[in-house]
Order: C-alpha cells, then structure tokens, then sequence
C-alpha cells in the first residue's frame, strides 16, 4: 500500500472527494471564506455584488441539484419547484409584517428550506421508489404541475405579476436591516458556505455515502440491508431542503418570485449548470455555477446569442467531456503526481491558442450571419471585438473565414503532437 | 432436532407457464455446507433468487432459522442475517476497495440512514473494513477503484462484501465461475476460511471445489431435486449419475 494515498493533501481534491477513507481538510473551507469575505473589495461596483449574488445562490442550488443527480444518480427535470416554492413560502413570510419583524433576516432562508423539504417529503414519498426513467418521468410531471399551479392558486403564487415584498422589514440583525447591496451580499456569503459545507458533510455521512451505492448498484445495496428506495428518498428530501435555501435567499436578494422561478426552464437551467461542472466531483456544480453565471451576465451584455453559446458549450461538453469541467480539471491529476504536468504546457499553447482563435472566429462569422439576417434595414455598422465595420461588404467575412480556418486548422495539425505528449504525460517512467 | 438454518418447503416458481423450479424440499443445518450442484438450466440461480426474494415464489414457503420470509424484501432478509454474491460480479465499481467493504458493514453496524455519523470519523467502521480486506487478502488493493481489480480480485471482494455484514447463512452464487485453477483454489481457500462456523449454501459448477467444501450436496436437474446426501453417498447414486454427474466426471478425468 502506497502512503500516497492517504494524505489530505488540498491539492488533490480527486482523493479527498472521492476515496472517502480520509479524515477532513479544513483548507479548501477556509480558502473559500476568505474568498468570499474578500471578493467584494476586489469587485466593487453593485452590479458585480449582484452578479456575485445570483452565482451564489445558484452554486447552492446546483450542489443541492447534484446531490441528486451526481451522488444519488436521480436525473430531475422539475428540481426548480423546490427553490422556487421555498423562495414563494418566504416571500410570503416577508409579507407576514407581524412575524416578519421579529425575525431577522439571516434567518429566512431557513424557513425556505423547510417549505422545499416539505414538498419534497410529499413527492419524494412516491418518486424515489424508482430511479431513472420514471424517476425523470414523475419529476417532469410534477414539476410542470406546480408550475402550472402559479397561475390557479393565486393566493400564494401571485398568478402571473407573482409576489415581491420588502426584505427590509425584518428585525434588525445587529443594527443592519439589509438596505445595501453589500449587506446582502455578506448574508448570501455566509448561507453559500454553511450550504456547501453541510452538503459535502452529508455526502460523508452513512446516508450519504450509499447514495452513492445506490446510484452505482441499487440491487447490491438492497442485498446490503439497504432499501434502495429509502436511501434515494432520504437524498431527494435532503436536496430539497437545500434547494429551498437557494429559494429563500433567492427571495431576500431580487425580492419577487415568479412563474419563472418554478417552470421548466429553470429546472432545465440547473441541470445543464451543474452537469456543465461535473457531476462526478463534490466541487464541480460551484465550477458549473459560477461559469454558467459568467456567461449568463457577462456574456449576455455582450451579445444577444449568448444562450446559442452556452447551449453549444452544453452539448459539447456532453459529447466531449461527460465529466464536466471539474473533470477536465481532475484528468490532469495523474499528470501531476508524476511530476510530468509540464510536458504538457507547449503542446497546449500550441493547439489551445490557435483553435481558440478559431472559435472566436467562427462565433464572429455567427454574429455576422446574425447581423446581416436580422439588424433593421439600412443599419449595416456593426461592432465586433472592438472594431466596426460593414456587415454587408465581403472583407471582413473573408477575415473571419480566414481567421477560422487557419486558427482550426493549426489546432488540428497539432492535436496529434498534444495527444502524444499527453500520453507521455501520463505514463510513468520514461524521460521525466 | 434444533431449527435448521434454511428450510425450504414445497418451493415452486413458474414464469408464465413454464415451471422452472417444481416442488423444492430442502433443509440445510447451522453450519453446514451445502453445495447446490446440477446442469446448466436446472434453476440453480433461480433457486438463489427465490430464496433471497429476488423473484417472489409462485408457491412453498422458505424459512430462516424457523421464521418464514413470504413477503420480506431483500433487504429485510439481508438485515435477518442471509447474505449473498452473485454469478455475475455485483460490486460497486466506481469505488474503492475499501469503500465497497464499508458500505457493506454499515448496516450491521447500526448506522442505518443516519445522517449524523461521518463515516470516516468511526474506527469501528475503518478497523472493520481494513480486518475483511486482510481476511480477503486485499489490503493492498485498499484504494483502487474496484472496477480495476482483476476477475478473481473482484470475486474474493465480492464474498468479502457478501461476509462482511456479519450474516451467518451466506449464500455464494458460482463463486469460481470462470477462473484458472490457481485462482480457484486460492477462492476455494478462501471460502473455507471466511465461512467458518457459519451455514453455506453454494452453487457451483467445478466437481473439485464441490467436493472439497460441502458437508453436504444436492443435485437440482430440471427443477427438483433427485439426490441429497453426503459427497460419497451423491457420487455414488446412480439416479445423478444418470442425470449428470457421471458426465461431468468423465470430464474432468
């Protein structure tokens, strides 16, 4: 036996996540507080809190997500009625003046997580008896059904305006009733953190970890005097529980909910968010957070086909990389415990460059394709990567076609160099 | 006579309308090893599965240690002290080695669904599970994802899974199906070994691990059993002869 694979070494998050044998690192618990206490005094303007914000709710939602999905092996297509009737029970709440202002606001999302657990109870009761298709299949239906229930029960989802509040109502919380930006912004930090850090505890706990049995052979785990059936039951209850936070905090920070909070494309949202990060890792969906934030921010001020582009990156890494972005980041792991990681830096900026390059060059000659079709009559000036020109002369499509053609085909010439010295990389022995 | 371990009373399963298992009386003492033998689609592993609830008989009842399981799910019956493997490797792949044991202790352990115990902070847990890999000799495999051991490895981890919650009636499903004849006997060995004291019940298709291990053997040929006794006496019983053995032991002299 190797003592290599005992450490608790933070740099390798592929041991600790997975091998489940190895007492807790604190380390990467206090790296992500400081971060969070310090990101504020490094992206100051109110905009980016609110961006910071809504990537915080949504690595909440998407590590409660992926209990499901990734440690339970549950694929839901209706996960957003838990965040979303958790958000909905505390909004509610904030109209509750009485209550509410003897309440203080860290609190509420408690009570969030307690209206997404309550639903969940209810649903998971008959869900979790299968996994796969008809697991899917129920929660599709279920979520379309509350869904529809918005606009029928109009006392408590508002029908279509849906129902805002004030945050500000609460009792004090030390003298702050949560009028800045900032203010909310600290109260998202520290309920992302207690999240993050209570999911991953579950995931080492008893339940938590034949989930993961469950998921990989429900009937093995059934001969282990395990009920497959309430192992899943206890993950999906869990799941809604944190789903519900992510409602609540939802609540306080944009203070209405809508129809949109509980419909299917929010549901459809957190799957490819936390399916983009990695479903196989603990940390992949905080990955798949805050990128998916990035591009839906970001990327959407931009241009108006930003959700072309991060549907594209979906089926990609689908097709491409199933283990998410958190799993490209973990294959390089065998690479760097053989010390032969820097083999592998040239061959990479010898394909990764050009054929980034050509990307943007492909994306150009979308936009332009874009422009042409559908800018109003006589508005041939566009803007693209800081330079305006017309979209209706021929230069600069041959630009771009030049641009994407030379830049894919480098890429390509030198895959095969990459593919060699990545096998290199990863082999022991030899010249390291 | 005390209560035996297994009783099998008029046991019969019928998949539409074929009878695959036809009227199945059996009983098989406390620490005995009973070896199921017979040829291929007598419903040896259809037997396994009505046994262990896999499949719900169509008629007989089987009782454990006297108390009768019609209607219990397998994991209840697993949780009455009846383990099994299975004649396709069933483990967990994507786990490790040692992951695999531990899931398998915690029930018996009295973890149940808690969500309050870390299970990495119990040494009972971790003591247990390292004390199964060395009875299996794969302490040295600790931490390799399953799915990557060789055949035989997941063979032995899979009777390590099937012991390790401390069942004392273990049934093992072919567990030398296809292996060389080094990495049977060391199963064969290994077996002996871990189900000390315990009842076994096996089926298995190699005549050597047959009769190196059972006290006693039953011969199954198209859903009944024609033969039940000590090894000598089922070797010389001219009705298996006839059905099945005599052949298999031309074989393999």
């Amino acid at each position: 036996m190797t003592d290599e694979n005992l450490t608790t070494d933070p740099a390798r998050p592929a041991q600790r996540m997975r091998a489940g044998s190895l007492s807790l690192t604190f380390t990467p618990w206090i790296v992500g507080g400081i971060l969070l206490v310090l990101m504020p005094f490094i992206f100051t303007s109110n905009s980016a809190l609110t961006i910071m914000n809504q990537m915080w709710i949504t690595v909440i939602f998407a590590l409660a997500y992926n209990m499901l999905l990734g440690q339970g092996g549950m694929l839901s297509f209706g996960h957003a009625v838990y965040a979303g009737v958790g958000g909905f029970a505390c909004m509610h709440i904030m109209n509750a003046s009485d209550f509410f202002s003897s309440l203080p606001l860290p609190v509420l999302p408690v009570f969030g997580g307690l209206f997404g657990m309550g639903l969940a109870l209810i649903v998971g009761s008959f869900s979790t008896r299968n996994a796969g298709t008809v697991f899917a299949m129920i929660s599709l239906g279920v979520g379309e059904l509350i869904a529809a229930c918005s606009v029928i029960i109009v006392a408590f989802f508002g029908g279509e305006e849906g129902i805002s509040g004030d945050r500000t109502y609460a009792m004090p919380f030390f003298g702050n009733e949560f009028l800045q930006q900032i203010d909310v912004y600290y109260l998202t930090s520290f309920w992302v953190l207690l999240s993050a850090a209570l999911m991953y505890l579950w995931s080492r706990t008893p339940v938590g970890r034949m989930a993961n049995a469950v998921r990989d052979n429900p009937e093995r785990a059934e001969f282990l005097g395990y009920s497959a059936r309430w192992v899943r039951f206890y993950s999906f209850v869990a799941s809604g529980f944190f789903a519900g936070v992510a409602g609540g905090l939802f609540a306080i920070n944009y203070e209405i909910l809508t129809e949109e909070n509980l419909n299917t494309t929010s549901s459809g949202v957190i799957l490819l968010v936390t399916f983009l990060g990695g479903v196989g890792f603990f940390f992949g969906p905080i990955i798949g957070a805050v990128a998916f934030t990035l591009l839906q921010t970001v990327l959407s001020l931009q241009t108006e086909l930003w959700a072309f582009y991060a549907g594209t990156l979906f089926v990609a890494t689908v097709m491409f990389f199933p283990g998410g972005l958190a799993g490209l980041m973990m294959m390089h792991v065998p690479a760097f415990r053989l010390g032969k990681a820097n083999h592998l830096i040239v061959p990479y900026i010898k394909t990764l460059i050009p054929g980034f390059i050509g990307i943007l060059g492909l994306c150009a000659l979308v936009e332009m394709t874009f422009h042409f079709r559908h800018a109003a009559t006589g508005d041939n000036e566009m803007t693209l990567f800081w330079t305006t020109f017309d979209s209706h002369t021929i230069l600069p499509w041959i630009i771009a076609i030049a641009v994407t053609a030379i830049g894919l085909g480098i890429a390509r010439a030198t895959a095969p160099a990459l593919k060699e010295a990545w096998n290199e990389a990863n082999t022991a022995g030899g010249a390291a | 006579m005390s209560t035996p371990a297994l009783e099998l009373t008029g046991l019969k399963k019928s998949f539409g309308k074929a009878e695959i298992i036809r009227g199945i009386d059996l009983s098989i003492g406390t620490a005995e090893r009973h070896a199921i033998i017979g040829p291929n689609g007598a419903g040896k592993s259809t037997l396994f599965n009505l046994i262990t609830a896999r499949f719900p008989a169509t008629e007989g009842t089987v009782k454990l240690h006297g108390e009768d399981l019609a209607g219990l799910q397998p994991f209840q019956i697993n949780r009455k002290g009846l383990s099994r493997s299975f004649q396709i490797t069933n483990i967990f792949p994507a786990m490790t080695v040692f992951e695999n044991v531990r899931c398998a202790l915690l029930w018996s352990q009295g973890y149940k669904y808690s969500f309050w115990n870390l299970v990495n902070r119990s040494r009972q847990l971790t003591e247990g599970a390292d004390a199964i890999l060395d009875q299996i000799n794969l302490l040295e495999r600790r931490n390799l994802p399953a799915g990557t051991l060789s055949y035989a490895e997941q063979r032995a981890l899979e009777i390590g899974i099937t012991i390790a919650g401390g069942a004392d009636v273990i049934m093992l499903d072919e567990p030398t199906a296809g292996m060389s004849h080094s990495e049977t006997d060391y199963i064969t060995d290994l077996i002996l070994k871990v189900t000390e004291g315990k009842t076994l019940v096996m089926v298995e298709h190699d005549m050597g691990v047959v009769f190196g291990l059972a006290d006693r053997i039953s011969v199954l040929v198209y859903g009944e059993i024609i033969a039940t006794g000590k090894p000598e006496d089922v070797r010389g019983d001219p009705k298996v002869q006839e059905a099945y053995l005599g052949a298999a032991l031309e074989a393999e002299h």
